[in-house]
């Protein structure tokens, strides 16, 4: 007994302590609703059944009902269009300004701090802001557009099933391209100077030093917010709820949001579940990769 | 001879701070130039602007001839070791190499075999497929000395590329770099705040302090006439003894104030009565039998090296002493000390100028 205490007091005892707490958090609050979640993709779960734990288990059921059902299909097609805007846009655009600031003119690190405010944005009040600037009748956005000639008539971005995806994806990618920037920021000020000093005598000119320097240099930290972005977007739910609540007829409908409509809107939670096992594979994928490549980058 | 760098004129200024005073410098082809002088002299952004990495505020600067005030680094044709070596983490040894060379467009055979060249001859021939990270300090200078040989450029430029490397490396590289340089006929210039790697490397020294080169020579030159205290100072190891002195009525000898005041003889002629500062190498100060020596000093710390012992004395104006022999010397033992005439060194006392 002397000795558990001791070990726990200074010891392998405390370590396990240490890890043995958060561990169990983490285990209580996500592996267990995580594992349940899983368990009930291979339930039958209605109305009745809802308060018991060991339900009728029917197999892949739910999985073959939900890619029988018309509107699956479009809506996984939705969510890669969603992911792959918004990651491709917050990327571009977050690189973009990185380097614009890494220039670092008078105020440089100043502008950049601001930026993040919309970072610290809530989805929901996001949302609203762009609801009015998408509007369709007094919307800036068709303001700009219809003055600078881009369009002759009013597009109404919300409810018109060709651009409300394209709705939430800008507003999305206003939202994340702050964090984008923030990162790459951190990416760039972390490759040495003379590097570039070096490249420069060998005779590398900008364009140059770009392609064979900083790319490559930037690997791990596009690695890892890529797979990040891969994330942050499949969880992307407020955007949904606050522009476009997947309408109008699911053109603008994504996984997440579908999920958490057949569950808790039409009570069916065995197919808001079977949606969200889908999810959980490729956000494991995405985590795969963010740990390699930050492993990567503590290695240098 | 033609002058392979020639700056005149030379000044930078980083706001109100002046880093570079009035640089005059002009440096033959095949010559290896050592910068020297404390941090914060200049010597290091006095490299970067021949590389073209600061620009220069007035003066021109020229290499092999052509102005190069305004021309950007990567068409000077200059190649730079670094201290931190700034080799590629990303790339392999080999990649390393070629780098200049793919940048320039020359085609991977021709640029691979150059590589395989250059390496055979700085021993990297069995590393050319690993990366950075991979390679002890040593070699990761090598691999940034190839670099910067396999470009063949108009000058080579040094900064302090041995400050990481350990004692004995450092001894070694030092020969390496400058057989390197003679088998290349390069021209080349090299900082250091280590006045035995300038000594030992260069044909031609610059000291330099604030900004103002201080003087600038042959090795020996400097050693045996320095313009003035602070090269004084700087060039020798351990460094010169200075002590206040006073020109004796005959205009030919020195009243030397250490310890007792003491008389040395001069072989040049000065104004009597004037004050002075006495300059006196430690490797000049010799001993001699009781009563025959031009001082007589009490003994303070006594170092034994094997080689050689050094003695500092417990006067007021500390004199250090080198002596080879090995003579069994105490703390609290008085020794007598002679100097030859054409060994004092003489200082005035305000600018510190030789005289």
């Amino acid at each position: 007994m002397k000795r558990l205490l001791s070990s726990v007091r200074d010891g392998r005892g405390f370590d396990i302590v240490l890890v043995a707490f958060p561990l169990g958090f983490l285990f209580l609050m996500a592996g267990l609703p995580l594992l349940y979640n899983i368990l009930m993709s291979f339930q039958e779960v209605d109305m009745f059944s809802l308060g018991t734990f060991l339900r009728p288990f029917v197999g892949f059921k739910n999985y073959s009902d939900l890619f029988a059902q018309p509107e699956t299909w479009p809506i996984l097609g939705n969510t890669a269009i969603f992911v792959i805007g918004s990651i491709a846009g917050q990327f571009l655009i977050g690189f973009g300004l990185a380097l614009f600031f890494w220039v670092n003119f008078p105020g440089a690190s100043w502008l950049r701090g601001l930026f993040l405010v919309s970072w610290v944005m809530p989805g929901l009040v996001v949302g609203a802001i762009w609801n009015w600037i998408l509007s369709g009748d007094f919307g800036v956005l068709n303001f700009m557009l219809r003055e600078t000639g881009i369009i002759s008539g009013n597009i109404f971005w919300r409810s018109d099933p060709n651009y409300s995806l394209y709705a939430v994806i800008m507003a999305n990618i206003w939202l994340g391209t702050a964090f984008n920037m923030i990162l790459l920021s951190v990416g760039l000020a972390s490759i040495p100077g003379d590097l570039y000093e070096a490249a420069e005598l060998d005779g590398a000119n900008a364009w140059q030093r770009f392609w064979t320097i900083t790319l490559p240099m930037m690997r791990s930290t596009i690695g890892a917010i890529i797979s990040l972005g891969l994330i942050f977007t499949l969880q992307q739910f407020d955007l949904f709820a606050a522009i476009t609540s997947g309408g109008p007829n699911n053109s603008s409908n994504v996984t997440q949001y579908w999920a958490w409509d057949l569950s808790f809107r039409q009570y069916d939670f065995a197919k808001g579940a079977t949606i969200s096992v889908i999810m959980i594979v490729f956000v494991m994928f995405a985590s795969v990769v963010y740990v390699r490549s930050t492993r990567h980058e503590v290695r240098g | 001879m033609t002058k392979q760098i020639e700056l005149s004129g030379v000044n930078k200024y980083y706001g109100a701070f002046h880093a570079l005073k009035n640089i005059e410098l002009s440096i033959a082809k095949g010559t290896f130039v050592a910068l020297v002088g404390p941090s914060g002299c200049g010597k290091s952004t006095l490299l970067r602007s021949l590389a073209g990495l600061e620009s220069i505020s007035t003066g021109d600067m020229r290499i092999a001839g052509e102005l190069m005030n305004n021309v950007p680094p990567r068409k000077r044709d200059i190649a730079m070791v670094f201290q931190s070596y700034a080799l590629y983490p990303h790339m392999t040894v080999e990649q390393n190499l070629t780098y200049s060379l793919r940048i320039r467009g020359i085609g991977k055979a021709e640029a691979r075999k150059a590589a395989q060249e250059v390496a055979a001859t700085t021993g990297l021939s069995q590393l050319l497929g690993r990366y950075p990270r991979e390679l002890s300090g040593g070699q990761r200078q090598r691999v940034a000395m190839s670099r910067a040989i396999i470009r063949h450029p108009k000058a080579f430029l040094f900064d302090e590329p041995l400050s990481n490397l350990d004692a004995a490396l450092r001894v070694h590289m030092r020969k390496e770099i400058r057989t390197l340089h003679d088998r290349l006929g390069a021209t080349s210039v090299y900082v250091t705040h280590d006045q035995i790697e300038a000594m030992t490397m260069a044909d031609h020294v610059v000291v330099m302090k604030d900004g103002v080169i201080e003087q600038q020579g042959a090795p020996l030159e400097l050693y045996d006439r320095p313009a003035n205290k602070f090269v004084a100072g700087f060039i020798g190891s351990p460094a010169m003894n200075f002590v206040p002195a006073t020109v004796g009525e005959d205009g030919r000898s020195l009243a030397v104030d250490v310890g007792e005041k003491q008389t040395i003889v001069l072989d040049r002629q000065l104004q009597p009565g004037r004050k002075v500062t006495a300059g006196l190498r430690p490797e000049h100060l010799h001993f001699v039998e009781p009563g025959q020596g031009v001082f007589r000093l009490p003994v303070g710390i006594v170092e034994t090296t094997g080689s050689a012992t050094y003695i500092t004395t417990s006067t007021e104006a500390e004199v250090t002493i080198v002596e080879t022999s090995r003579r069994a010397v105490k703390t609290g033992d008085v020794i007598d000390i002679s100097v030859l005439p054409a060994d004092v060194h003489v200082f005035d006392d305000k600018t510190g100028l030789r005289i």
